[in-house]
């Protein structure tokens, strides 16, 4: 049996499984994901994507479809089911399909594999998500990713290959960016964020890996010279996509002041000059810092919440940075769920402290 | 009268079937209304009341029909003296989940309220694999619990796990689950009776009766008959027969008391 504690940091803990999977596949817009359970496990999901994207301004329909499963289902196998379903979806001609499995399946012991692994015409691609062995929600993130990879077979990769770490011929150079949180309030923030760094270093995004892309762009997965990833829980992708395409990668978005670090690295990396972009980069955030000056000297205290604890560290940086007390008895003021992301982030939730101070 | 239910567990190939369908037989005998389950997927509790059919089992009705359009003389067969018999079925080996096949048999034939008679025996497949298999113990099942073993040391071994369930079952308020006693079919060991019956009392009940292997078993089986109805004047009728009654005039019902593996084994050494 599998007792699996989360291992990460990100306050991602526990959660669905075969959300978190979903939450990567139905980004993949030319795919069809088919949850092989019960119809709710698939209604749920529906339902909780549609009205996340309508808050981030961004209505999508995930592309999804059940096979619905009943109790005869369960008690004579849903493979048959499974197999029909795919027959099913191929009308509409998927450039990939996705299968998710739920809880029941795997306890029922369906082999989903071997439905998946007949000749359809179009890739079939499996993706273990029974949350009950111990998942959770960024498991499935992590799964689905790593499944997906496993796409970019034709992935030239050679720019990644040829090079290494270093880019001593002046090629191109470019950055994926690997298991961006696609469900978060604050996605668009945090990437526009990232790209404006990546390109004060010459460093255009190659991929974004997943987020809004079709099948095929999968493919060129191997060609960047350096991953970034959206946060350490994705560590374990990171390492297979360095042992698949030799691309090194980066733990983290850089989380509140830590801009100057991440550009550095990045370009160490990628054999990019950094020095003048960091030297801006600092700047902005003197100039930034300055702009909530009214701030400094308040004694303040942080509400209490679930928050990542790099949240927390990020703020007491911030309040070093202005000069503010961190008192039991000082102003409470709030804390983001997930890290603050870059001087974007940073000003966000200053604004966020200087509403509270001055309410 | 009011109606007894009673379910038969024991080890896989022991001779639950043989034995609950020559006790309806019995029973049917007295002038009793009998109903016989089959809780197991391989669907042959009934063959022998049948005189060798299978009959279409309650999962396969619902497999290719859907529970909607199935009705209650579809699943229930008239066999042997009027005994009705049902066959819940199940999956294929290897696939799905038996279990729960018996959770929705039961859920069916309850909405049909098929579940009348003065005797209902349940015959429940070799060991309580799972909560679906426990079924027929739970509250508005069987309250009777007979283990059908025999000398041999895993044949004690399951029916010893059985206790477990048993006990289990038994300490939930409204269960009415209760161990009935202990039926030896016998593998003509030396002192088989003896060891089986020691068994019995350790886990806190008595053997019901001794059933001797006989060959005319056999014989009644190929001529597709239980041998209550093939041979009626053997001694292995008259010893169905003695069952039956033992099991209408039961009133000791306990929570059993199951034995360490260490015990059972010593057990099972003392009597070799």
């Amino acid at each position: 049996m599998t007792l699996k504690p989360s291992q990460s940091n990100s306050c991602r803990y526990g959660g669905c499984t075969l959300t978190g999977a979903l939450s990567v596949t139905t980004h993949v817009r030319d795919a069809v994901t088919v949850v092989h359970g019960p119809a709710g496990c698939t209604h749920h999901n529906f339902s909780l994507f549609h009205a996340t994207s309508l808050d981030n301004d961004a209505p999508v329909i995930p592309n999804l479809v059940s096979t619905g499963l009943s109790e005869t289902d369960i008690i004579f196998g849903g493979e048959p089911a499974l197999d029909r379903t795919l027959d099913s979806v191929l009308p509409s001609n998927p450039g990939v399909i996705f299968v998710l499995s739920t809880c029941v399946v795997d306890t029922i012991g369906d082999d989903i594999a071997m439905v998946c692994g007949k000749e359809r015409g179009v890739l079939v691609v499996p993706v273990p998500t029974a949350g009950f062995i111990g998942g959770t929600f960024e498991d499935g993130v992590n799964k689905a990713l790593i499944a997906l990879a496993g796409m970019a077979e034709g992935s030239r990769g050679t720019n990644a290959r040829s090079a290494g770490n270093q880019n001593p011929g002046n090629h191109p150079v470019s950055a994926n960016i690997i298991g961006e949180k696609n469900l978060e309030y604050e996605l668009v923030e945090n990437y526009t964020e990232v790209n404006r760094l990546l390109s004060a270093i010459g460093c255009p995004v190659n991929c974004r890996f997943v987020h809004d892309l079709t099948s095929a762009r999968i493919a060129t997965l191997g060609d960047a010279q350096v991953n970034i990833l959206r946060d350490p829980a994705l560590v374990p992708v990171g390492e297979y996509l360095k042992k698949r395409f030799k691309t090194p990668y980066i733990r983290s978005f850089p989380i509140g002041l830590g801009s100057p670090v991440f550009l550095e690295t990045v370009a160490e990396v990628c054999g990019a000059e950094s020095r003048d972009a960091v030297a801006r980069e600092l700047a902005l955030q003197v100039e930034t810092l300055g702009t909530f000056a009214d701030l400094r000297g308040s004694t303040i205290s942080f509400a209490p919440a679930l928050v990542d604890p790099k949240a927390v560290s990020a703020a007491k940086q911030l309040a070093r940075a202005l000069d503010m007390p961190v008192r039991k008895n000082g102003l409470a003021v709030p804390l983001p769920t997930t890290p603050p992301v870059g001087i974007a982030g940073v000003r966000r939730l200053l604004h966020r402290w200087r509403r509270a101070i001055h309410a | 009268m009011v109606m007894k239910q009673i379910a038969l567990y024991g080890k896989g190939g022991i001779g639950k079937s043989t034995t609950s369908a020559n006790l309806s037989a019995a029973l049917s005998l007295q002038g009793l209304d009998i109903l016989q389950i089959g809780c197991d997927p391989k669907r042959d509790s009934t063959r022998m009341l049948m005189h060798g059919n299978f009959i279409p089992t309650v999962m396969d009705l619902v497999r290719e029909r859907g529970d909607a359009t199935v009705s209650l003389s579809e699943m229930v067969y008239s066999g042997f003296n009027g005994i009705r018999c049902v066959e819940a079925g199940g999956p294929e080996p290897g696939v799905g989940c038996a279990g729960r096949g018996i959770i929705a048999t039961f859920q069916l034939l309850e909405k049909f309220g098929a579940l009348t008679g003065d005797v209902i025996v349940y015959d429940v497949l070799g060991d309580v694999v799972c909560g679906g298999f426990a079924m027929p113990m739970r509250e508005g099942y069987a309250q009777e619990i007979y283990l059908v073993t025999s000398g041999e040391l895993m044949s004690l071994y399951a029916a010893n796990n059985i206790c477990k369930a048993i006990q289990r079952l038994s300490s939930r308020v409204k269960s009415k689950c209760r161990l009935a006693g202990v039926i030896c079919n016998a593998k003509n060991q030396p002192r088989e009776e003896e060891l089986v019956a020691e068994f019995a009392r350790r886990v806190n009940s008595a053997l019901v009766q001794f059933i001797p292997r006989d060959r005319v078993v056999q014989v009644a089986e190929l001529n597709r008959k239980t041998v209550i109805e093939f041979d009626p004047g053997s001694a292995q009728a008259e010893h169905y027969r003695v069952l039956a009654r033992r099991v209408m005039e039961n009133t000791r019902f306990t929570i059993p008391t199951p034995l360490e593996i260490d015990d059972l084994e010593a057990l099972a050494v003392e009597f070799m």
